[in-house]
């Protein structure tokens, strides 16, 4: 699988994002700027510290996390439907590569650019507010399962949404609700019983939770249910996003 | 046994309800110039999107080079170089770069497809583009950059599909003559049209195909023989009956003489002197060769490009 046809395709996806930088990398620095100044600067010094952090310090996993799953969803998604309305993706097909290979480099693009954003990020939560990352691998290796799942969800996506619209109903009324939702600014700690059960059942949440483990040490639930969580996603979506191209669902007669 | 660089046996594909193949059988042999005739929706595109994985088949098997094309599709691919249809390009990239990743996808290094597209760019008078992306091209340079696209990886085998559909003739006979010079180095074609001249003109055998099977191939001149309908066709004044005793075939209508025959010009010596002979006088001649397109009305009652 690692062959020369495989790695082309990876360096085809991250070229395609690397020369749409301003389309792709810069915006997540931007918006996380700002949520760092706004947030943590303004709502910092009202809120004081959550379990022992400062506040500004405590959204910046969530941050990372946000951007790390936009990024990835949105690289392979976007991908593979402008590679749809060009038909370029008929040719993808027609070469020796195979439905497996087709699917892990889309994915792959998508992982490197959400592991790429979550850096940019932290380095400017670095350079803003002084943050310091408690366990690097345990960082990394969250930052690659998320980036996974969600650029694996993207392939299914791209594969099946027919227009833009599809892929920005999941950025718009999924992710972004439930990222929020989890807790990416607060400890769920602090809503009330009913919410904070709700917010159980959120996988961003635990996502969540396990990123700010690795990044700061502090946590709301087990930690380790976070990679499990992702890691489920992983290979759910993997799979899915794999049989399509293997059958060729919706890109084959 | 020449080997055989396409192999199909009993294939079919249903879209729907649609038939689109309904038990094709053809076989090309290597070094072969060949050409799939068919009208609109005859099942061309589908035929040969079954070779390169495109389209799923319902039933019957196809082999490149005797590699099959599902459980031997790696092997079967790299033999292929396709011109589709529709033209389709990675617009996010320069041409050269575009060219460079395609031959990637088949192995070839990021280096040496970029020498490689450098050779074709020139091949097909692009290299003063490279440097540009492929939607600033014109409509017969992208034409152009589709066939050089094919041919990346170096194929033993290229399939076009309706090279020249919408082409000026200009660049038409630029085509017909680059990929003449391909098959005479070896490369196998395989040329879908509607055109009959193309056919005609290039291929050394031709299927005709409708409703999604083979109903007759040949060579274009075996064919056009089979048909049989070259005519010769002589408008005379002051005609009189009896003066043909021989037994020969022909019929007057119209003060107009209809001569059936293989070889008209031949034909048309023998009957300008048996005209004169007799003091008949000559207001016309016309020769009308049969062709593909004669072979196609007659196998069908259609007309192809209806
Ligand atoms: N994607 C498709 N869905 C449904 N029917 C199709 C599709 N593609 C082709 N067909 C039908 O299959 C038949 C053969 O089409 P095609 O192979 O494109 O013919 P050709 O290339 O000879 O013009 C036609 O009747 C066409 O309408
Ligand atoms: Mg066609």
């Amino acid at each position: 699988m690692i062959n020369r046809p495989f790695m082309t395709l990876i360096q085809r996806e991250v070229w395609r994002f690397l020369g749409l930088y301003k389309q792709t990398l810069i915006p997540s620095v931007i918006s996380s700027g700002l949520y760092i100044i706004v947030f943590g600067e303004s709502l910092g010094s009202r809120i004081g510290s959550i379990k022992g952090i400062e506040y500004i310090h405590y959204i910046i996993p969530g941050l990372v996390l946000m951007n790390a799953i936009n990024n990835a969803y949105q690289n392979s998604s976007s991908s593979i439907m402008q590679a749809k309305f060009l038909k370029f993706i008929d040719d993808l097909l027609i070469t020796p590569l195979n439905g497996l290979e087709l699917s892990i480099g889309y994915m792959i693009g998508g992982i490197i650019r959400g592991v790429m954003s979550g850096i940019l990020v932290i380095s400017l939560a670095w350079l803003l507010a002084d943050v310091m990352i408690v366990n690097i691998p345990l960082t990394i290796l969250n930052l690659i399962l998320i980036s996974w799942a969600f650029s694996a969800l993207g392939v299914i996506v791209g594969i099946y949404g027919q227009t833009w619209d599809h892929i920005a109903v999941f950025t718009n009324f999924i992710f972004m609700p439930l990222t929020f939702l989890g807790g990416v600014f607060y400890s769920i700690d602090m809503l009330p019983e009913f919410w904070r059960n709700i917010s159980l059942v959120n996988p961003l949440y635990w996502m969540i939770n396990g990123m700010r483990y690795s990044m700061l040490g502090v946590h709301d639930s087990p930690p380790f249910l976070s990679i499990i969580i992702s890691g489920m996603f992983v290979i759910v979506f993997s799979s899915i996003a794999t049989l399509m191209f293997t059958k060729g669902y919706k890109i084959k007669e | 046994m020449s080997n055989l660089a396409v192999q199909i046996k009993d294939l079919n594909k249903n879209y729907g309800s649609t038939q689109a193949l309904n038990g094709l059988d053809l076989e090309i042999p290597e070094g072969s110039f060949f050409g799939l005739l068919g009208p609109n929706g005859a099942g061309k595109t589908t035929t040969i999107n079954i070779l390169t994985g495109l389209v799923n088949k319902s039933g019957g098997y196809a082999k490149i080079f005797g590699h099959d094309t599902v459980s031997d599709y790696r092997n079967a691919r790299k033999l292929i170089g396709l011109a589709p249809q529709e033209l389709s390009f990675d617009f996010f990239f320069n041409i050269r770069d575009m060219l460079a990743l395609q031959g990637g996808y088949y192995g070839m290094s990021f280096k040496t497809g970029r020498e490689r597209a450098d050779e074709l760019l020139n091949q097909f008078g692009l290299s003063e583009k490279s440097e540009n992306n492929a939607r600033q091209l014109s409509g017969g340079m992208k034409r152009r950059l589709q066939i050089a696209k094919s041919l990346m990886h170096d194929p033993p085998m290229i399939i076009l599909d309706e090279p020249t559909a919408g082409v000026d003739i200009e660049l038409r006979h630029m085509l017909w003559k680059f990929l003449k010079d391909q098959n005479k180095n070896g490369k196998t074609i395989l040329l879908t049209t509607h055109y009959i001249e193309e056919a005609e003109n290039l291929c050394d055998t031709v299927a005709i195909i409708d409703h999604g099977k083979i109903i007759e191939q040949g060579s274009p001149r075996t064919l056009i023989k089979k048909s049989g309908s070259s005519k010769l066709e002589i408008k005379v004044k002051n005609w009189k009956d009896n003066i043909i005793n021989d037994n020969r075939d022909f019929s007057f209508i119209n003060e107009t003489l209809h001569i059936p025959a293989e070889k008209p010009e031949k034909e048309m010596i023998w009957w300008i002197e048996k005209l004169k002979e007799n003091n008949i006088s000559i207001e016309d001649i016309h020769i009308s060769k049969s062709s593909l397109e004669d072979v196609f009305l007659k196998l069908t009652g259609r007309s192809l490009n209806d």
